[in-house]
């Protein structure tokens, strides 16, 4: 919007006081009063309006505006009191003018005056919005970062909660092999004893000493020794056997981190975390494993072991001296579910809304991630099903895992 | 600052009356178009009111011829002081030449006085006049009024002793005080003036001569 840049209170000429007037009708009006022609010119003698050739000997009235001639109105017909009379009202008229133009002026000034000053705050305005924007693109810039951070920590946590799970693991695993390895260690022992007792009579039996063969024979009680030998050779390899198995077993947990799904019984995955539990509950607690019949799922069974080894271990943590935990599979509305009970010391009714949360432990500082069971839910949550627990303080605890199927 | 016409041998000035709402500027005005007596007085035109209120401005043109033959003319200006006017007030006050602030003699008007003042420095700086150096008269209008109303002349003075600018004493309403405020702003410009166009020297008007030129002796 520009606006001529008049100033209300300048002077004004005749011209421009007569500018946008009704000049026709006023020369009519002036024409009948002055009872003939007339002219209407500035002080340098310019007409304005009226005959266009000048009287020989007109009578003349001033137009007077603001203090100031502005110019004069002539007549050849007309009295001088007629003439005065005319030029009076052709000041007032030029007085109206005068006004309607100050005030139009001045009122386009002091719109001007305001659009400037809207002008003004639009800029700052949109300065503003431009500091804001940028500001909320920094902050959008510092929570990405913030968030990538906090994603880093937790992926650490994760993989530290997953180490500690593998380290109990390692420890229970390391009691059930070495419990066979004991056995193992002890026949070959004897079996070495009864080798050497073979090689001594093997070298009287050589020489034909055939009565110090029967003195050494029954000396070291021989008949005993190829029962006893058999035996403890057959009692290794069942043990070489339970540590073959046990490997095996291991081998489902050294790919806690693959991603490859496979088609598996849960069953078979309950019944080895059982297995790997077995060694720390031993003398405890008694292990009851009520498993139905389940249909074969795609998952991530490394994952999912996890999750089963986690509420034993919970399970086995809970338990007083002596305990019994029990495992259940069966298939409820088109759902697996397995449910995993102690009867040891139960959870406060306070904590139960809160234990699935990220670093809610009960341990003490130092003996647990706070992770396990927020792993838990989140394994199950990525298979499309969900985890719940009941339990009451002192009586037990019940996790109930529900995993769909198909 | 005032304009000069080579062409038309004319010399204007604007003199602004400026001040709180109803403090009485187009009184001032009324008054000096029946006390002064110049060469030459125009009517005062007022241009729009409302319930006696100036809504955009009053005008009263004064002027005198010097020696020299040149018309020195004098278009005398009111604001509208009610605070919503500031654009038309700011607009008024562009060029002007010399401001009379009339302030309202009563108690109860002080903050109001304050405000006014306040916003004539602001928009003296606004249009681009040194509020330091327009020459500026301060009248206290309505002495009329009961005692008990206003504050004294002693307590006025003491609270303006550090400003620089004359301060007078008025009851427009009864035409005291209004000529003299007048004489005491022409007076101030008379030097501004005189460094602008050269009054004595080549139009032979002296500051004396000058203010009873305007105000008709």
């Amino acid at each position: 919007m520009e606006l001529d840049p008049h100033t209300f209170d300048r002077e004004f000429d005749l011209a421009e006081l007569l500018a946008g007037m009704p000049l026709a009708r006023m020369a009519q009006i002036l024409a009948t009063l002055l009872d003939g022609e007339f002219r209407l010119v500035t002080v340098g003698g310019q007409l304005m309006l009226g005959r266009a050739e000048p009287f020989a000997q007109p009578g003349r009235a001033a137009i007077r505006h603001d203090l100031e001639t502005l110019g004069h109105l002539e007549s050849a017909s007309a009295g001088e009191a007629r003439l005065s009379a005319a030029a009076g009202m052709v000041e007032l008229v030029l007085q109206l003018s005068a006004r309607y133009r100050m005030a139009a002026d001045l009122h386009t000034e002091t719109v001007q005056e305001d659009y400037a000053a809207l002008q003004h705050q639009l800029a700052a305005l949109k300065e503003s919005e431009a500091r804001y924007k940028t500001l909320s693109e920094e902050l959008e810039e510092r929570v990405r970062q913030q968030v990538e951070t906090l994603e880093t920590a937790q992926r650490q946590l994760y993989q530290a909660e997953k180490l500690a799970s593998i380290g109990q693991l390692a420890a229970g695993v390391a009691h059930e092999i070495n419990n066979p390895i004991g056995f193992i260690r002890s026949n070959l022992s004897t079996a070495q004893q009864y080798v050497r007792n073979l090689e001594r009579l093997a070298a009287l039996m050589k020489a034909g000493d055939m009565a110090q063969f029967q003195a050494v024979w029954n000396e070291a009680d021989m008949a005993f020794v190829t029962e006893d030998f058999a035996a403890l050779l057959g009692e290794s390899v069942a043990g070489a056997d339970r540590v073959a198995k046990i490997v095996a077993d291991l081998k489902g947990f050294s790919n806690v981190d693959q991603t490859e799904e496979e088609i598996v019984n849960l069953n078979d995955n309950l019944r080895f975390a059982c297995n790997v539990v077995a060694g720390q509950i031993k003398d405890k607690a008694e292990l009851v494993l009520e498993l139905g019949g389940l249909p074969r799922i795609l998952c991530l069974p490394g994952h999912l072991n996890q999750v089963f080894l986690n509420l034993l271990l919970n399970a086995v943590q809970s338990l007083p001296d002596q305990g019994r935990i029990k495992v259940c599979s069966d298939v409820l509305n088109n759902e697996i579910r397995i449910r995993i009970s102690d009867n040891g010391c139960g959870i406060p009714e306070g904590n139960l809304d809160r234990i699935f949360d990220p670093f809610f432990t009960t341990h003490e500082v130092g003996s647990g991630t706070g992770l396990g069971l927020t792993v838990c839910r989140d394994i199950v949550q990525a298979h499309g099903g969900r985890i719940g627990v009941e339990s009451k303080a002192g009586a037990g605890t019940t996790f109930t895992v529900y995993l769909p199927i198909g | 600052m005032a304009e000069i016409d080579e062409v038309n041998r004319k010399i204007t000035l604007k003199l602004v009356y400026y001040g709180p709402a109803q403090s009485g500027k187009t009184t001032n005005l009324m008054r000096l178009h029946d006390l002064l007596a110049p060469d030459l007085k125009g009517e005062v035109m007022t241009l729009e009111t409302q319930n006696d209120r100036t809504l955009f401005f009053d005008l009263l043109p004064l002027g005198f011829r010097t020696p020299s033959g040149w018309l020195v003319k004098l278009k005398l200006f009111t604001v509208p002081g009610q605070v919503a006017h500031d654009a038309t007030r700011k607009a008024v006050l562009s060029r002007a030449d010399g401001v009379v602030f009339v302030a309202d003699s009563q108690r109860a008007q002080s903050v109001n006085n304050a405000e006014a003042f306040q916003n004539l420095e602001e928009n003296v700086q606004r249009v681009g006049l040194d509020f330091a150096s327009v020459p500026l008269v301060v009248q206290f209008n309505k002495r009329d009024l009961p005692e008990a109303q206003i504050l004294s002349e002693e307590e006025v003075r003491a609270r303006w002793a550090q400003a620089p600018w004359p301060l007078v004493f008025s009851s427009a309403l009864i035409g005291e005080g209004v000529k003299e405020t007048f004489a005491r702003l022409l007076e101030q410009v008379y030097p501004v003036l005189d460094k602008f166009c050269a009054l004595q020297e080549s139009h032979g008007v002296d500051r004396q001569s000058f203010v009873a030129a305007v105000t008709g002796g």
